[in-house]
């Protein structure tokens, strides 16, 4: 399967098919409640590959997602929309939209034997506009 | 992909392609909170070879590392400038600039039956100087 993810703010970050190699949805409550629990937390965590530009192509932009991981609290810009998008044989087998997401967690590894670097993002929905997240799919892409 | 580190302070530490292994660049928030946090830690690992002297070549700069991981918190000299450059293909895939990194942990390894032995640095910067951390990259390293 293929993912798509785009996350929009002051500026805009595009990662494509090339870069991604695995996308989690994770919903989380505590596991010790008795009952359903509000304290309900989303998180995507993406993982993918940091390609070095060979023969004249742009740069990826994964850069940027490393600049947005140092966006402090106190600035509006540390929400940002994330979409992602999983396809698989021309379905569009699911689309997140997390319209409020933050940074929890980012992280880059590099390594003397590879080409590619790796990264991690991992994104939470802001708590308050939890009722914003949107699930979609099973259409044709 | 290569790498280059640079430490600068008081005294200069450079660390080139034969001596680094890995890199790992570290962005952490609480994992439990609700909203983005200000709780920001911005960390740096370094992993590498440390490379005996043979044949009248200088010693490589990992002493002086181990060194720096032991100045007291007293001194200034416990913050130093380091700069991290990630290099493939002729390009300059990452550069990050920590203006006041210190050291967090430090570690060395040998064994009986290597050659030489290694090193993980792991470097954070300066809470209150967040701001002036610099992530660059994405032109020719030609120049």
């Amino acid at each position: 399967m293929g993912f798509n993810v785009k996350i929009e703010g002051n500026e805009t970050i595009d990662l494509k098919k090339a870069s991604i190699k695995t996308v989690l949805f994770k919903t989380d409550t505590p596991d010790d409640s008795n009952a359903r629990s509000t304290d309900l937390g989303v998180t995507i965590t993406i993982s993918g590959k940091i390609l070095a530009a060979v023969g004249g192509d742009n740069t990826d932009d994964t850069m940027k997602m490393a600049t947005w991981s140092l966006v402090p609290a106190e600035k509006a810009d540390c929400y940002r929309k994330v979409t992602v998008e999983v396809i698989a044989a021309d379905q569009m087998v699911r689309k997140f939209s997390f319209p409020n997401a933050f940074v929890v967690d980012y992280t880059e590894n590099y390594g003397d034997t590879e080409g590619t670097g790796t990264f991690e993002l991992i994104v939470k929905q802001k708590k308050d506009k939890l009722p914003d997240v949107k699930i979609e799919g099973g259409y044709k892409a | 992909m290569g790498f280059k580190l640079k430490i600068e302070g008081q005294e200069n530490i450079e660390l080139g392609v034969k001596s680094i292994e890995t890199v790992k660049f570290l962005t952490d928030t609480p994992d439990d909170s609700n909203a983005r946090s200000t709780d920001l830690g911005t960390s740096i690992i370094v992993t590498g070879k440390i490379l005996a002297a043979v044949g009248g070549e200088n010693s490589d700069g990992t002493m002086k590392i181990a060194t720096w991981s032991l100045v007291p918190a007293e001194k200034a000299d416990c913050y130093r400038k380091l700069t991290v450059e990630v290099i493939a293909a002729d390009e300059v895939v990452r550069k990050l600039s920590f203006p006041n990194a210190f050291v967090v942990d430090y570690t060395e390894t040998y064994g009986d039956e290597e050659g030489v032995g290694s090193f993980y640095l792991h470097m954070k910067q300066k809470k209150d100087q967040l701001p002036t951390i610099k992530v660059e990259g994405g032109y020719s390293a030609k120049n």
